[in-house]
């Protein structure tokens, strides 16, 4: 009887911590109406828009996922806190691109805002 | 024979019951874990985010659209939600998850988002870290 107690128990812990370990992983999105939205900044944002056959563009000019990184980059360092995107992907982009953009946002901790389909 | 077990005090413990408390947590870690497998590709971020998943909104590269793992239409979805959200205990802190499929237009996803806001939920957008 000691044994299989033994075992369960052992069972019982490795779920136990497979199960808190799995945090889902999300983006967190501030919808507008809710107090936690946060304060707009003083400075113009930068316009990074997303075609319908997901080409990047950063204030209009054409760049690739790795050039629109490098461009954020020196955006975040340029400005630091007060650095301001706004994403307006096309209604045909596609998630994984718009995710992608949001993605580099929350990595170089840059305020990004999501526009309604263009 | 009878009088002399009876009055000998046992030094071990009974074990049945611990085990069967320990069997019940077992179970509840057990369907817990399995419940937040989600067996579709997410767009990617590295983004990780502990909020409470109590509306799940699905959708899928056919364009079929599903509340808390039940079918649903873009006709019905905002009313699936508001009914739940209005019987939910946890009214403050409702949050929608979107949990949508790698190539999802982005249409699609901000017809949910329009949903949360105007309930004024909270919205998380599932993701999947980088492989």
């Amino acid at each position: 009887m000691s044994a299989l107690t033994d075992i369960i128990f052992l069972l019982l812990i490795f779920f136990m911590l497979t199960s808190s370990m799995v945090t889902p992983n999300a983006l967190n999105l501030q919808l507008p109406g809710r107090r936690s939205t946060m304060p707009r900044s003083n400075t113009p944002p930068v316009r990074v828009a997303i075609s319908a056959d997901n080409g990047f563009s950063y204030n209009g000019e054409a760049l690739s996922l790795d050039g629109l990184e490098k461009r954020l980059v020196s955006l975040k360092k340029a400005k630091g806190k007060d650095a301001t995107l706004n994403i307006s992907p096309s209604g045909q982009a596609s998630n994984e691109s718009v995710v992608a953009v949001m993605d580099i946002a929350y990595r170089y901790e840059i305020r990004a805002v999501l526009n309604d389909p263009q | 024979m009878l009088s002399k077990s009876r009055s000998k005090v046992t030094a071990e413990f009974n074990l049945s019951s611990l085990t069967d408390i320990i069997f019940l947590l077992l179970i509840f870690f057990m369907l817990t874990s399995k419940m937040v497998q989600i067996n579709m590709p997410l767009p990617e971020s590295d983004s990780k985010t502990v909020a409470p998943t109590d509306i799940a909104v699905m959708i899928k590269l056919d364009d079929s659209v599903s509340f808390n793992g039940k079918a649903s239409s873009w006709e019905t979805i905002e009313k699936d939600v508001a009914t739940y959200v209005r019987y939910s205990k946890n009214k403050e802190n409702a949050t929608i998850s979107i949990i949508a499929e790698t190539g999802v237009t982005y249409e699609k996803m901000h017809i949910i988002m329009k949903i949360a806001s105007g309930l004024k939920l909270r919205a998380i957008l599932a993701t999947q870290p980088h492989s």
